[in-house]
This record gives structure tokens, C-alpha cells and sequence, in this order.
């Protein structure tokens, strides 16, 4: 990857700026506004990660948590704003931290890696849930600007310390 | 049909939680108390009497097909590794040193001949035994036995495809354990190969372990509230029978499942038909291909669920397995396998996978409702004025049993009834008050 000093600082303020955008929205819960930043063939992934010895593959694409295409984000959206979505409704309040952001000018795109750290709070609970991960995105441009084409999030635990995923990484 | 895994109590409750639990419970009036969902005393007295006693599920034979290949699971609390050995039999061991305790394997998985303790290097074969001993002579002369001294061993059974353990020496065989279950086992997985998509989901709810294994061998009612926005999005089809069409039955020592049917169309891929027709007799394949649904718990703690929907315009269905290991009173650690034909297409299985991870992963649109719920339950079950509640078990009380099913057990016309949920706390109850 290129240090941040070779990448076209204009497009490095550029996805800077599409994904504090995009944390914006899904902390707002403005869902439907967040599926127009995707692709028609958008691939939306989780991996399974494993405890193994140093150098052995310590992740999983056979099962994953989240393995999504454009159809099915849009289901997961449309299930959200019905009357029965008791996971997210009362909606959590989230909070979701951006950093460590790298990008590289790819032939598809935009190759863009960034570390989330999410804050999830729920009901009259004092407590909260934080999920760290990297997400290793593919930003397209296009006419109404970057779309994201392909994520997939790395998260940095064996057993996920959440109650479920009804947020979107 | 109950299998006795030794004596009774003749004597009564002899301590504080025998007395609680036999003022309280009163499962043929339909009745349980709150406390048992959120109690140290009660979670405490379960990993002994239920996790210590009964045959678990540790692993899918397709996690390890190779000599070497090992998973590494709990029992309950325990730590185990599950081994195909040299030989290429599988074994289950207990995932602590013989010398201080320290585990000898810390992967999730992966391929070993050896496993050396990382404390003091004692060395096992990955059939047991201890083959080295740092400085043995210097350290020990001849005072050693070195026979007397493998990992400790589970007794280990494969029925199924699924590998099972136990560590209590006097339990029935495995297939006694199963019972009548074994009928119902073959529609799920003995149907054809069955394979795993790969290593479990694993993610931690802040929920008792007996609510979920409760709702998944007895809880068909809940579906169509709790699951309400699935029709909406057209996730779930069949509108107001969907979840009360069917039979309800109880296979006997605990084990519980609903099958919702019939169905309008076959959810299986059709390529596999000839392989069901070879597997099965007549009648479990003419059950097979009428069912649109499913759900079980074999006792204690693994729940199925055979899931459809018409997904992208098309009918799509998996198989999907979820292990709920107690972690405290108010806490359950989730393992959750997809698994699908391993000879359907290449195209049904990789449609069967994203099913299964929208339906019921840890990001399930069915799983995550669920798992509101019972975190909810737990938090209130923990409180001193809800712990004085008794809850109700009533549904299907005084109903007469099917005539027109071919499956043994006892069997129930419609899936809404409460006969499994107090056939599981029945047997549960049996094995708290076992007089040891």
C-alpha cells in the first residue's frame, strides 16, 4: 500500500469524508439513505475469525457473519422499519469511531482500509457493547460519486461480545 | 420412552435447592417458577447434573475428516479437544495437562499429531497418551507412570454425523440416549451427506441457556408474534397457519421438535430426491417432502432448525444447529453452524448459505428478535419480586395424541402446544433431584 503522501490528497479527503458520511447515517439510523451509497452488485462480508498458531489463516469465508448482496441489505432495511423489529426498536444508540484510514488507487476503484470501533447502547442499560474491526472496502466512483462495492469486516473477536448483529459494520 | 440414567431420589429433596425446586415446580399443572431462569444455586447444580451427565454434542464429523484434524469445544464449562486420531477415530479429551492443568491445545482448530503443554512440555499423542516428559530421568528417576497419565477421556459416540461426549460412565448408549429422536435425526441429517459450511458463528447473549433450548424444542407460539416482521418482508409465507400447521412431538428423555406441514411446495433442492428416497423408508421420506418447517432440541442443549423461504423470487432451505453452552446464570455462549447437502448443486448450496446467515446467524433476522426476548426474560428472572412468578406451561394440556402421523414419540396434532417445554423441565428436573 502507498504511504497516505503518494495517494492524491484530494481523493484522500474525499473517502475520508464518505465514510464519516456514512457513519453518520447509520448512527442516525438513516437507512435508506445509507443503501443509495451501494453498488447494484455490492458483496457485504464478515468472516468467521479463529484462534490458530502464528501464520495459520485465522479467519473464515465458509461461514460469516454477514454475507450480503444489495437484495438483502435492502430486506434487512426494509424488516427494520416494520412495527416488529424488536432487536433495534427501541433502536440502540450507536456511535461509530472511523480511524486509521488508508486508501489506494486501485483499477476498480478505490481500495480504502479503515479501523471501526463502535459504541452500542441499549434501553436502561448502563452498560455497552463495543465492537472493534477493520473493514477492507472497495469504493467505485461514479456520477453521483464513491459507492462502496465490496466490504468485508474484520472483527476482532472469536466470539463476537454482542447479543446479536442488528447493526450494520 | 424414558431412559433411566440411575436412581431416583427416593429420599426427597434433601438440600436448600431440592426444597425450592420441589415447592415450586409443578410441571403436570403446568407450571415453572421464574428463579430457575437466573440462579446461581440452580446454574451451578446444572453443570454437574445436566452437563456432566448427559451425551453432548461437541462437533460435525466434516469439521474433521482427516487423522490429525481436531476442534477444540466445551462441555458445559469444560474445555475439550475433539480429535480424529492416527487411526482415523475420533476421541474427545479433556483440554488439560496432567501435571498443572494447563490446556495443551489453544487453537480453535486445526491438524496435530502431538499436543505439547505449553507450561513444562509434557507431550500427547493425539490419542491420549503421554510420550514425553521433559527430563524425565532428572526430574521424576522412576517414579513416573506415564501409562496412568493420558489426557483425560470422555466417553465419545458419532450417530448422525455429529460427534457426542460424556463424561458420565454409567449413561446409556448413545443411540438409547437419542430414542425415538433417531427418526427425526434422519430427516435432518441422515437424509444425505450433510456438511458444514464451515467453523461456527460463536457470540455471547446475555440470556439463561434454558430459554433458548426450551423454544427450540417446544416453541412454535412464538413465532407468530415475535417474528412478525418476517411475513412483511415475505421472508416467512403462509400467512396466519404459518407456525400452528403441523405436529408437535415429544421423542422422549427431553427431546422435543414441531414439524410445520404440509407444505405447498417442495423446499428441498430436487436433485437430492433419489439420494432421500435411498436413505430413508417410505414413510420418513413421504414425512420429508411434505415439511416446510422445522424445529428440535435434543436434550440438553442443541437446537435445530430446518428453515425455508422463497428468497430472491426463489424456495431455498438449510439446515441450521445451534449450541447453547451455559456461561453463568445470565449468560449463554452460542455456537451456530449452517449446514447443506453436500452433493446439491454448487448453486443451491452457496443460496442455502446466505439463507442461513440472514435467517439465523448471529445478524439472523429470526435470531436476533429471539435473542431481545430472552435477555429481557433473564434480567427479570434475576429480580427478587418477578423470581416470586410462575410461569405458564398450560398449551396442550389434556389434548389427545395424533392418529394420522408415522413418527414415533408422542405425537401432537398442531405445532401450538406446551407438551415438549414440560417433557424438557420433566427430565431436567429428574436429573437436579438425582440422589447421587
Amino acid at each position: 500500500m502507498t504511504t497516505e503522501l503518494a495517494t492524491d490528497p484530494r481523493l484522500w479527503i474525499e473517502v475520508h469524508a464518505w465514510l464519516d458520511h456514512e457513519a453518520e447515517l447509520l448512527d442516525e439510523g438513516r437507512f435508506q439513505e445509507w443503501l443509495e451509497l451501494i453498488t447494484e452488485d455490492v458483496c457485504y462480508g464478515m468472516p468467521v475469525r479463529l484462534t490458530r498458531e502464528r501464520g495459520a489463516a485465522d479467519s473464515h469465508r465458509g461461514n460469516q457473519y454477514f454475507l450480503e448482496n444489495a437484495a438483502t441489505l435492502r430486506l434487512r432495511v426494509e424488516r427494520l422499519a416494520t412495527e416488529f423489529a424488536w432487536a433495534e426498536d427501541p433502536p440502540s444508540r450507536t456511535r461509530r469511531f472511523v480511524t486509521n484510514i488508508r486508501v489506494q488507487p486501485d483499477p476498480e476503484g478505490v481500495r480504502v482500509r479503515s479501523y471501526l470501533l463502535v459504541f452500542r447502547n441499549r434501553g436502561d442499560d448502563a452498560g455497552q457493547e463495543w465492537l472493534s474491526c477493520e473493514r477492507r472496502d472497495l469504493l467505485r466512483p461514479t456520477p453521483a460519486g464513491l459507492r462502496l462495492a465490496r466490504r468485508e469486516i474484520w472483527i476482532d473477536q472469536s466470539i463476537v461480545g454482542s447479543r446479536n448483529l442488528a447493526i450494520f459494520l | 420412552m424414558t431412559i433411566s440414567i440411575g436412581r431416583p431420589t427416593e429420599t426427597g429433596p434433601r438440600d436448600g435447592l431440592g426444597a425450592r425446586l420441589a415447592a415450586r415446580v409443578d410441571i403436570d399443572a403446568g407450571s415453572l417458577p421464574a428463579f430457575v431462569f437466573n440462579d446461581r444455586e440452580v446454574y451451578e447444580r446444572e453443570l454437574g447434573a445436566i452437563f456432566g451427565r448427559c451425551w453432548l454434542m461437541v462437533a460435525h464429523v466434516s469439521e474433521i475428516p482427516e487423522p490429525g484434524d481436531y476442534v477444540t469445544r466445551t462441555m458445559g464449562t469444560s474445555p475439550v479437544i475433539v480429535v480424529r486420531d492416527e487411526k482415523g477415530e475420533v476421541q474427545v479429551f479433556l483440554n488439560a495437562c496432567r501435571h498443572r492443568g494447563m490446556r495443551v491445545c489453544r487453537a480453535d482448530l486445526g491438524n496435530a499429531s502431538h499436543f505439547r503443554c505449553p507450561y513444562h512440555g509434557f507431550t500427547y499423542k493425539n490419542s491420549g497418551e503421554l510420550v514425553g516428559v521433559p527430563f524425565q530421568k532428572a526430574a521424576y528417576g522412576d517414579i513416573l507412570d506415564r501409562q496412568r497419565l493420558r489426557l483425560l477421556s470422555a466417553r465419545c459416540a458419532v450417530s448422525h454425523g455429529l460427534v457426542f461426549a460424556t463424561w458420565h460412565p454409567d449413561a446409556p448408549t448413545l443411540e438409547e440416549y437419542l430414542g425415538h429422536l433417531g427418526w427425526y435425526l434422519d430427516l435432518y441429517l441422515g437424509r444425505a451427506e450433510m456438511e458444514v459450511f464451515g467453523p461456527p458463528q460463536r457470540w455471547e447473549m446475555p440470556t439463561n441457556w434454558k430459554i433458548p433450548a426450551e423454544n427450540g424444542a417446544s416453541d412454535a407460539y412464538h413465532t407468530a408474534h415475535t417474528h412478525a416482521s418476517l411475513p412483511k418482508i415475505g421472508l416467512i409465507v403462509g400467512g396466519s397457519k404459518f407456525a400452528e400447521a403441523g405436529y408437535h412431538v415429544h421423542a422422549g428423555n427431553g427431546h422435543g421438535l414441531g414439524l410445520g406441514m404440509p407444505t405447498d411446495e417442495l423446499v428441498f433442492p430436487s436433485e437430492m430426491l433419489d439420494e432421500y428416497r435411498r436413505r430413508l423408508r417410505p414413510e420418513q421420506f413421504q414425512t420429508l417432502i411434505q415439511v416446510k418447517n422445522s424445529h428440535c432440541t435434543l436434550f440438553p442443549n442443541l437446537t435445530f432448525v430446518l428453515s425455508s423461504a422463497r428468497l430472491e423470487g426463489e424456495i431455498v432451505s438449510h439446515l441450521n444447529m445451534q449450541l447453547w453452552q451455559p456461561r453463568g446464570p445470565d449468560r449463554t455462549e452460542v455456537l451456530s453452524w449452517g449446514l447443506v447437502e453436500k452433493d446439491a448443486s454448487p448453486r443451491w448450496k452457496e443460496r442455502a448459505r446466505r439463507h442461513y446467515i440472514i435467517t439465523f446467524g448471529a445478524s439472523g433476522v429470526f435470531e436476533q428478535d429471539d435473542a431481545e426476548n430472552w435477555m429481557d426474560i433473564t434480567r427479570n428472572c434475576g429480580s427478587p419480586v418477578a423470581q416470586s412468578l410462575d410461569f405458564l406451561y398450560l398449551q396442550g394440556l389434556g389434548r389427545q395424541p395424533a392418529t394420522d402421523f408415522p413418527g414415533p414419540g408422542e405425537v401432537y396434532p398442531s405445532k401450538y402446544s406446551e407438551n415438549n417445554a414440560r417433557a424438557f423441565y420433566r427430565r431436567w428436573l429428574e436429573l437436579m433431584l438425582h440422589d447421587d
